[in-house]
């Protein structure tokens, strides 16, 4: 058998396991090593071994991951949520919907300074949606609109997935951060807009909120100013190139550590509660990623990618469907796969295609960029669609009167506000590029 | 993004269960710590940097070697709370013990590589102990940073294996 014979047939394989719930990290880990073996050898495959954990452990611009983990889990418990909630609210809590809108706003200012989506959804919902009951929001679209702003604590920058797919193809950082900052923004945006629509044509779905006075509007917003500081020094220090995104991570987490320690949040169990949860989700990520390099070793050995990528582009087909297609595949995924591994698993196959298609004459690097926000956007769909919408169970189980399928009904104007906005990204992509173009960038 | 919430089961454990979930949470705790000396170390260096025309010299190698320190000990709690990621959309229909056939497969495929992991990552440690490899700028010996990974693999492997054998019984009973 040729290599790529190799490549396919353990890619097929590996398919497989996963459906046999073999957990992801080990099918890649697996079929990875049992196909290095048969091309390469079990003596090359053991010496790697000898390393392999250690080099992939210790890069250094992987370090940023456990810290961003570790932030969001200070962040969760140093109660500024509820400020930013209670911002939200006092400024548009009495439009029709406002609430919701406050919500959705609320997530955004979280995402700011939490890279996963979950933890956004989860403290936010404990936050918004009693307060939204209170005020005779329906559950179904309380759960809703909490469910779908989650997704912007990824889309806005600090994002974990943006850290992989930046390593992955050797892209900068930074400018990922600084590129994924306006579509996350009129994610934000499409969101609002999606809830005002809802609470126009059904209104008792979504009612008006309390007004508040200006003076305790100011007051709702200056206490919120622990995000703003956290996120203009870690952001800004990035961007400006004072310090690397790991010193950026370091000064965020040690900063969110005070706040929830000023607050009390780390009282008790708290301080343990974040260590346990930063040590969850930071051993659930490097599994995957280390079953990645040895998939990815096996696969640059095999050639299959280079390959693959090859014979699409000598399709001839139009670049733009060939776009959509993978942006097809990833929704599909999506709805049986978590981003992350989405992301590993598909990027070292459908990166080089992409780099080898002339999408409206972008540049390289400018494409590079352009593709990982696309992908950022379609994969975190996949925590809002059924039928294992992450973020959808998270919220739907702190509302035990609302069955999950009332949940779904409501999240779909969300969905359609998402693929509107992706469409615009991949024809326009100078809306994520064009802020790389500012000066001083 | 996948992350976990709700990270404590609340199981209560006895015998090897409980010693297990001691270890596993010692390391979770030792993990954090690692992180936050990291925060320290790059805060240090970019004071140092800026105010004293100081940067902490090889700040670059301790960050990467507390990193890979804490990603290892990491492992294992993830795996004690059932963390690490699986598909289960064409199974979820599936007859219980099916799946618990599965997942008892999985588990023995993850207790197997660790095992192998632990192994050779032991083996290596050796190895580079044996040729005092160290860092550049520090001169810190790379195998110390394989020390704490080697039994955190054997833990991942035990917990493993632990959970397979929970299965076992779902199958048996």
């Amino acid at each position: 058998m040729t290599g790529i014979e190799w490549g396919s047939l353990m890619f097929g394989v590996m398919l497989l396991l996963l459906a046999l719930r073999v957990h992801i990290g080990i099918a890649m880990l697996l079929t990875g090593s049992v196909g290095y073996i048969f091309v390469a050898g079990i003596d090359p495959l053991m010496s790697y071994f000898k390393t392999g954990a250690y080099a992939r452990f210790s890069v250094y611009d992987l370090s940023v991951v456990p810290l961003f983990l570790l932030m969001g889990q200070f962040a969760t418990h140093g109660g500024l949520s509820k400020a930013l909630f209670q911002a939200g609210n006092a400024m548009i809590g009495h439009w029709r919907g406002g609430m919701a809108m406050a919500g959705v706003t609320a997530c955004a200012g979280f995402g700011a300074i939490c890279g996963s989506s979950l933890a956004t959804a989860a403290t936010m919902g404990q936050v918004a949606l009693p307060e939204m009951k209170a005020h005779n929001y329906s559950g179904r679209f309380a759960t809703a609109a909490i469910a779908a702003g989650g997704t912007l604590g990824i889309l806005i920058p600090p994002s974990v997935p943006l850290v992989i797919y930046a390593i992955l193809t050797e892209q900068n950082i930074a400018k990922l951060f600084l590129a994924a900052f306006v579509p996350g923004i009129i994610a934000a945006l499409g969101y609002m807009v999606v809830i005002a629509i809802i609470a126009r044509v059904s209104p008792a779905d979504a009612p008006a909120g309390d007004k508040y006075t200006w003076a305790q509007r100011l007051q709702a917003l200056v206490a919120t100013w622990p995000v703003l500081l956290i996120f203009v020094v870690v952001i800004g220090g990035i961007y400006g190139g004072l310090f690397t995104p790991t010193e950026a991570a370091s000064i965020g987490t040690l900063a969110t550590a005070f706040v929830a320690w000023r607050s009390g949040g780390l009282r008790g169990r708290g301080f343990l509660e974040c260590m346990y949860g930063t040590a969850a989700a930071t051993g659930m990520i490097f599994l995957i990623l280390l079953g990645a390099d040895v998939m990815n070793v096996f696969l640059a050995l095999t050639q299959l990618n280079v390959e693959l990528a090859k014979w699409v582009i000598g399709l001839k087909l139009s670049p733009v469907l060939v776009l959509f297609m993978i942006i097809f595949i990833y929704l599909v995924l999506g709805c049986i796969m978590d981003s992350l591994s989405m992301i590993l698993l598909t990027i070292p196959i459908f990166y080089p295609i992409v780099m080898g298609l002339d999408l409206f004459g972008l540049a390289p690097e400018a494409k590079a960029i352009w593709f990982g926000i696309i992908v950022l956007m379609v994969v975190e769909i996949g925590l809002i669609t059924p039928p294992v919408g992450m973020n959808v169970f998270i919220i739907n189980s702190m509302d035990k009167t609302v069955p999950m399928k009332d949940t779904f009904l409501f999240v779909m104007p969300f969905l359609a506000s998402d693929l509107i906005r992706i469409v615009a990204l991949v024809f326009m992509p100078g809306i994520t590029l064009f802020v790389l173009k500012l000066p001083g960038v | 993004m996948a992350d976990i919430l709700f990270t404590e089961t609340g199981q209560r454990y006895t015998g090897v269960g409980l010693g297990l979930d001691r270890l596993c949470k010692l390391l979770a705790i030792a993990s954090g710590i690692s992180l936050l000396v990291m925060a320290l170390l790059s805060l240090r260096s970019i004071v140092g940097r800026t105010f004293f025309d100081s940067a902490l010299q090889g700040d670059y190698e301790l960050v990467q070697m507390l990193s890979a320190i804490a990603v290892a000990m990491a492992l294992p709690y993830a795996n004690w709370i059932g963390g690490h990621v699986i598909v289960d959309f064409f199974t979820a229909k599936a007859p219980a013990k099916a799946n618990a056939l599965m997942d008892m497969v999985a588990h023995l495929l993850l207790a197997l590589f660790s095992a192998v992991l632990a192994w050779r990552l032991g083996v290596g440690m050796v190895d580079l102990r044996g040729n005092h490899d160290a860092s550049m700028m520090l001169n810190i010996p790379t195998w110390w940073s394989y020390a704490p990974m080697v039994p955190s693999f054997a833990l991942l492997a035990a917990t493993s294996l632990y959970t397979a054998a929970g299965h076992l019984r779902k199958l048996l009973s």
